[in-house]
């Protein structure tokens, strides 16, 4: 018996659906699966009773509320898809628009992270989903695997004063080894859940936290990481760099 | 008065169209946006050198686009002019980009209204049909999407919001091995177009297209590099039938066209607002160098009741991805694509605004920002192409309506076949609603 899936998008930049299209297996996935709802290849218009329902966006205006708890009822399964519905995303920069994880209104079964998220990992998840297995997710950091040969070094000495190095200062993961904490730039690896095979700090960059955290509790996570690091002051100043793609909310 | 309301399907986003009727005729109908994000808002105080990682979450189609007319602007506002190994790595990046979106266009959103409208198969209306509708369209589809998702993966450092791409060139040099890797890529999409291209021929060359599809007098806004095809770089220009083609350089595009903050739209400053267009039917009529001799054997398969109308858009979409993998492959035998240049820093400041123009897959794509004393966003114009479009988006569906319901009454059929004329823009609605 074929699974059905539902495929619904909230606020986003489809970039997570257009992933999933462009996953090689997605035909195979079509022949294996029913997709009765998905709005963005599809002329159906009524969302019915499903197996699984995978969720893309975050929640930012009202009347999407209402359409998450319809489908809580039709959806024997709900994965939030990618990370604006598994965290809010990158709304969570606004003061104006709310960026809401879908899981503040709806009880979820599993989440799909990442911006967007990775192919391998993806591919594995949807595969799994398929056969009717549950989503496995690393529960480690970043660190653990990272290429960079030294070890994560969380120093207070250093003055921890760049989010990004400077452009003619960038190099290839063969040519740096160190740790970006050590030399003062500030990454999200020792807070960003392990998953995306490094592919920013392969090419020099460190860890903006786009897969999100690996913690439930992303607050006291993050509260934890900022007392041991020496942040410089403009950089305590400057908005917008911890919650890039998911705004803690001390209300839980 | 009566308002009707239709969700769009196959379109990227959440667009809505809003039928007026009034004493049983419908008077507008207006092609609308659910969900505007306020990108332009929160970007303000952000460092420079932040923006470009956070511009390309504006939208998961033009990822690339977004990306590098950002790092255009901030190297306007620094004054540096980028290494050739840089702008040759950027080209083949948009390539990628282009390859994937108007694959994924015309396959799963185009092609089941092309199927229906010239009455080929009318059983195309779910993913699975169309998947089983031709299996050998199938794989030629799915190979050019993968080759799109492999080349930004070895150029970008992943197939969607790219990592390489930043103010002062890109993060990469790549290896003689990734080199002739993504040399045979670009090899297999020709094959898998020249299929593509052929059964498009084959299927639609030989019919009509419908009247409803036939554009207005259009004025064509785009970017041009000396009349030749490059979305890269070149200035501005406008060129309405039977007049003299206006160029200008971006930072005189107030003259033509601005917005206001708060207000959602651009505003045109010329005459017949309501036709201007961008994409790829611009490319195709504002360039007289359109690529390679196989395109112009392609072209003289449709004459002028074809090129004068939207749906053509659907073809020239299949010789744009053919036109740049062939033109890839000459950037991948360049001998400056291997000399590897130091990125350039930026040092101090030149102007307090910048502007970066490219040529997006859906047309012109343009970030105006202004820069205060501390390095950070002061202001910020986005012009996306989607919101080009719209006025004449909106006239032709309009016009189209209008003439439907009086002939039939039927406002189910209004609400389906509008959308089709929506849907041949190829609307990037995650784009316009930045």
């Amino acid at each position: 018996m074929k699974r059905k899936f539902v495929i619904i998008s909230l606020t986003s930049c489809s970039g997570c659906i257009s992933s999933l299209i462009s996953l090689d297996i997605f035909p195979q996935f079509l022949e294996r699966t029913k997709v009765i709802y998905f709005q963005f290849i599809s002329d159906v218009k009524d969302i019915e009773d499903c197996d699984i329902c995978l969720v893309e966006g975050c929640v930012s205006e009202e009347d999407q509320i209402s359409i998450l708890r319809k489908i809580r009822k039709q959806a024997k399964k709900i994965y939030a898809l990618g990370t604006c519905a598994c965290f809010g995303g990158i709304l969570s920069l606004s003061d104006i628009k709310i960026a809401e994880p879908i899981s503040r209104y709806i009880e979820i079964d599993g989440i799909i992270p990442g911006c967007p998220p990775p192919m391998k990992l993806f591919g594995n998840c949807l595969i799994r989903l398929v056969e009717n297995k549950e989503i496995e997710l690393s529960e480690k950091n970043m660190c653990g695997s990272c290429p960079l040969r030294g070890n994560m070094e969380i120093n207070s000495n250093v003055n921890i004063s760049k989010i990004t190095p400077n452009p003619e200062e960038i190099k290839l993961d063969e040519e740096n080894s160190e740790c970006f904490l050590a030399k003062g730039i500030l990454c999200l690896g020792p807070i960003t859940r392990d998953g995306c095979e490094h592919k920013c700090i392969k090419m020099g960059l460190p860890c903006e936290g786009c897969i999100g955290t690996v913690s439930k509790d992303f607050t006291s996570n993050l509260v934890n990481y900022l007392s041991l690091i020496n942040l410089s002051q403009e950089l305590k100043n400057y908005t917008g760099i911890f919650y890039r793609f998911s705004k803690p909310k001390l209300e839980g | 008065m009566l308002k009707v309301i239709e969700v769009c399907k196959r379109v990227e986003g959440h667009g809505e169209i809003k039928i007026l009727v009034q004493n049983d005729e419908i008077s507008l109908v207006n092609f609308e946006f659910k969900i505007y994000r306020g990108f332009e808002n929160f970007l303000i105080g952000k460092k420079l050198l932040d923006i470009p990682k956070i511009v390309p979450r504006i939208c998961g189609l033009c990822y690339a686009s977004q990306a590098i007319a950002s790092c255009k602007a901030i190297e306007d506002i620094y004054n540096i002019k980028i290494s050739e190994q840089a702008r040759l790595l950027r080209r083949i990046l948009m390539t990628g980009e282009l390859i994937k979106s108007h694959s994924m266009n015309f396959f799963f959103q185009t092609l089941p209204d092309l199927l229906n409208i010239f009455n080929i198969s009318q059983k195309t209306t779910t993913a699975y049909d169309l998947i089983n509708y031709d299996p050998q369209l199938t794989s030629n589809i799915y190979e050019l999407i993968k080759i799109g998702n492999e080349i930004n993966n070895l150029f970008g450092g992943r197939s969607i919001h790219l990592i390489s791409l930043i103010p002062g060139g890109i993060i990469y040099s790549p290896s003689k091995k990734n080199i002739s890797i993504a040399k045979k890529r670009f090899q297999n999409a020709l094959i898998s177009l020249e299929w593509i291209i052929e059964k498009f021929i084959e299927l639609f060359s030989h019919q009509l297209p419908p009247k409803e599809f036939d554009a207005p007098n259009l004025i064509y806004l785009g970017l041009s590099n000396l009349r030749n095809y490059n979305r890269y770089s070149g200035r501005l220009s406008l060129k309405e039938a039977n007049r003299n083609m206006i160029e200008f350089e971006k930072q005189n595009y107030s003259s033509y066209f601005g917005k206001e903050p708060e207000l959602r739209g651009i505003d045109f400053y010329f005459d017949n607002k309501k036709n201007v267009i961008v994409g790829p039917l611009t490319r195709y009529n504002i360039n007289e160098n359109y690529g390679t001799d196989e395109i112009q054997t392609y072209l003289e398969y449709f004459d002028k009741p074809w090129t004068n109308n939207i749906l053509f858009a659907n073809f020239i979409r299949l010789l744009e991805m053919y036109i740049e993998s062939f033109q890839s492959i000459q950037i991948l035998d360049d001998h400056n694509l291997t000399i590897k240049q130091e990125i350039s820093s930026l040092n101090s400041v030149k102007k307090i605004d910048g502007i970066g123009v490219i040529e997006a897959p859906r047309g012109t794509l343009l970030h105006h920002y202004y820069v205060n004393d501390h390095n950070s966003l002061d202001g910020i114009k986005l012009f996306v192409a989607t919101e080009f479009n719209i006025p004449l988006i909106n006239e032709m569906i309009t016009n189209y309506a209008k003439v439907l319901f009086e002939r039939t009454g039927d406002i189910n059929l209004v609400k389906n076949n509008v959308q089709r004329i929506i849907r041949a823009f190829d609307p990037c609605i995650s784009c316009a609603t930045h």
